[in-house]
């Protein structure tokens, strides 16, 4: 799904919310373990803009969130337990480990309580899970370069925080993506943690030791910094996909404007957050959901970069929030009622 | 060999040596102005908050200021903010990341003298607040340095990173300050005891209150110009530098019980970590071998380097 589709159907769909009386005593907890990058604030934010309105409509009694100090899943555990005392129906959560919290989920779980794990999910079977298919989001940057590269090339690899499945993951779909289409080599790999500093310096660090680099294939928050590292190095600009920050999208479409610069933007929309909410929503009130769930990628291609930069907050990520009627579909598509 | 042993700075040299040429020979010298000027730029931001651990750690045993990286963010995002709320360039940035420098000293050592709260739990319960409030101040909103600012701490002077030559003149002056001064003699005495300090009559509280905030003040600067340098302020732009200051510290050869510093081991300590990870990358080797190779190669300088101290 393109970033204009969603954005025309959020539009559209925005003015039909029906009310649902069924869960308007039930309260919902949101348990984030971290809000320290941009990408989290936007999250936490996309929360609150979607379910205070809820709440003041009467659709949910609460929707209160909760953010760990310390990223520590024994911390989330905890909270998590917190939760199950305070009496929520249903607990959202952005799990530190997808293991980890099992025990309390379990716990939740046993007290009647619904929980949906989504981004950083959990592998408990009593919970739900709102799962991004990662591995296809890094087959898809390969895809994406055979169409502009036919004859292939190198490519340095951006990973992220190594030790993350979504790491992990990523670099499987990069890596079936090379293996499929041999004319590519990944020249050097390096790992930016998600960050764009931290990108810049791996980058910049490894340059001087790399042969001309066609391409840099990334996993989101990272592209900036290596446009940075490869101008500051003095190299022509490889193929750079980004992560759909927005300065990401700013360096692009001045890039675009100068020389015609063209790439493609992927990542998941902070504004999950929502459709997790809306989806214990529908839980609560008695819907048939199925455990898995899949949250759609949000990709910028380059007739969306102006329509993205604009909608997109001054040093923010690009950002789609999600509405009942949104999740409904999301719950459609994947077997439910 | 006595000069030798006098010098427990000469293992982080070494090493960073040794690791440069390696990493240079991998691509059979082609990249050897490439890899110093990266590595002169990026260890540039950990000689700057290094210096500023090492003299919080020559303090003794328990004082550590884990701070760091809160401080820079904080220090990032607010002088970044002001710059671009009120205009005046440069020098209303660096006022705001100096300011924000002493109000953090302040209060890092308000709860350590007047509450009797040890640094590390004094310094880790600050950060979280410094932290909070970076968060608060601007929810994530990464803002761009402006232009004349961004061009500055990219660009480079007579072939030398700008930012590699600030961080060289504050290296002069700890040099000075730590090795020439009153002060620095009266930090390295309370090091080394601090009740003896204080029976011959050194302030010890007024000399502790000023290296926090002077560690503060240069982390503040750091944050400043790495946020400059990175195109904005990020909310975990620190993470990666508060592990970085303590290492550099004990890689470069000055005692972790306090007492006994150097200033030259810093830079040698932090060009060294930066070109270990630069060497490991660029034999392409995967993460996990990656940082198993870094701690051990770590783990070997500090033990050379603790061997001579030993067998002194």
């Amino acid at each position: 799904m393109t970033f204009r589709t969603i954005l025309l159907a959020g539009v559209a769909l925005a003015a039909a919310t029906a009310v649902q009386a069924d869960t308007a005593e039930k309260r919902i907890a949101l348990s984030n373990n971290y809000a320290g990058n941009s990408w989290r604030q936007a999250m936490l934010e996309s929360w609150d803009r979607v379910t205070k309105p809820a709440v003041e409509a009467g659709t949910v009694a609460a929707a209160d969130s909760f953010t760990t100090a310390e990223n520590q899943a024994t911390e989330q555990a905890a909270q998590i337990q917190n939760m199950i005392l305070q009496g929520y129906d249903a607990i959202v959560v952005n799990a530190a480990s997808p293991t980890a919290i099992n025990g309390a989920i379990k716990e939740a779980c046993d007290a009647g309580i619904t929980v949906v794990s989504f981004d950083g999910i959990v592998t408990e079977p009593c919970a739900w899970r709102i799962a991004v298919d990662f591995e296809k989001m890094g087959k898809d940057e390969i895809e994406y370069l055979k169409g502009r590269l036919p004859d292939g090339g190198n490519l340095l690899e951006i990973r992220g925080l190594a030790g993350v499945f979504v790491d992990d993951a990523i670099h499987a779909g990069i890596t079936a993506g090379v293996t499929e289409n041999p004319g590519f080599k990944v020249v050097g790999s390096v790992n930016g943690d998600w960050a764009q500093d931290v990108a810049q310096k791996a980058v910049a660090g490894v340059l001087p030791s790399l042969p001309e680099v066609a391409a840099v294939v990334t996993q989101g928050g990272d592209g900036y910094g290596a446009a940075q590292a490869f101008a500051a190095a003095g190299r022509p600009t490889p193929i750079i996909i980004m992560g759909n920050r927005q300065d990401e999208l700013a360096w692009w479409k001045e890039q675009k404007d100068a020389s015609g610069y063209e790439t493609m933007s992927t990542s998941i929309a902070p504004g999950v957050s929502t459709l997790a909410f809306w989806v214990a929503q529908a839980i609560l009130d008695g819907k048939e959901v199925p455990k898995d769930l899949t949250v759609p990628f949000l990709k910028i291609e380059q007739a969306d970069l102006e329509t993205a930069l604009e909608t997109t907050p001054k040093g923010g990520v690009a950002n789609v929030e999600y509405t009942q009627e949104d999740a409904a579909k999301v719950i459609a598509a994947a077997g439910g009622a | 060999m006595t000069a030798f042993a006098a010098r427990p700075w000469i293992w982080s040299w070494i090493a960073m040596a040794a690791v440069w040429g390696a990493t240079v020979l991998f691509t059979g010298g082609a990249s050897a102005a490439g890899v110093t000027h990266a590595a002169l730029t990026f260890a540039a931001f950990s000689v700057m908050v290094g210096i500023g651990q090492m003299f919080v750690i020559t303090l003794g045993p328990g004082n550590v200021d884990l701070s760091i990286p809160a401080t820079m963010t904080l220090a990032g995002t607010l002088s970044l903010k002001a710059i671009d709320a009120w205009g005046g360039g440069t020098l209303v940035g660096l006022g705001v990341s100096l300011l924000v420098g002493l109000g953090v000293g302040i209060a890092n050592f308000t709860l350590i003298r007047a509450l009797r709260i040890p640094p590390i739990i004094a310094t880790l319960s600050t950060s979280f607040i410094f932290q909070s409030t970076a968060i608060w101040a601007n929810r994530g909103i990464r803002i761009k340095p402006p232009d004349a600012l961004a061009g500055f701490s990219t660009d480079m002077t007579l072939g030398v990173p700008n930012v590699a030559w600030i961080a060289l003149v504050l290296t002069v002056a700890a040099w000075v300050l730590l090795e020439r001064t009153i002060f620095g003699r009266r930090v390295l005495a309370i090091g080394q005891n601090m009740r003896a300090a204080r029976l011959a009559g050194v302030p010890v509280d007024g000399v502790r209150f000023a290296t926090y905030i002077l560690c503060a003040l240069l982390a503040s600067l750091a944050g400043f110009l790495l946020a400059s340098f990175s195109g904005g302020a990020a909310l975990n732009m620190g993470a990666e530098y508060l592990l970085t200051s303590i290492a550099v510290v004990v890689i470069g050869g000055s005692s972790v019980a306090g007492g006994n510093s150097n200033v030259p081991g810093i830079w040698g300590a932090s060009l060294f970590m930066f070109l270990l990870v630069t060497m490991l990358n660029t034999y392409g080797l995967g993460a996990g071998v990656r940082l198993i190779l870094t701690g051990l190669i770590i783990i070997a300088v500090i033990v050379a380097a603790g061997g001579r101290t030993r067998t002194r």
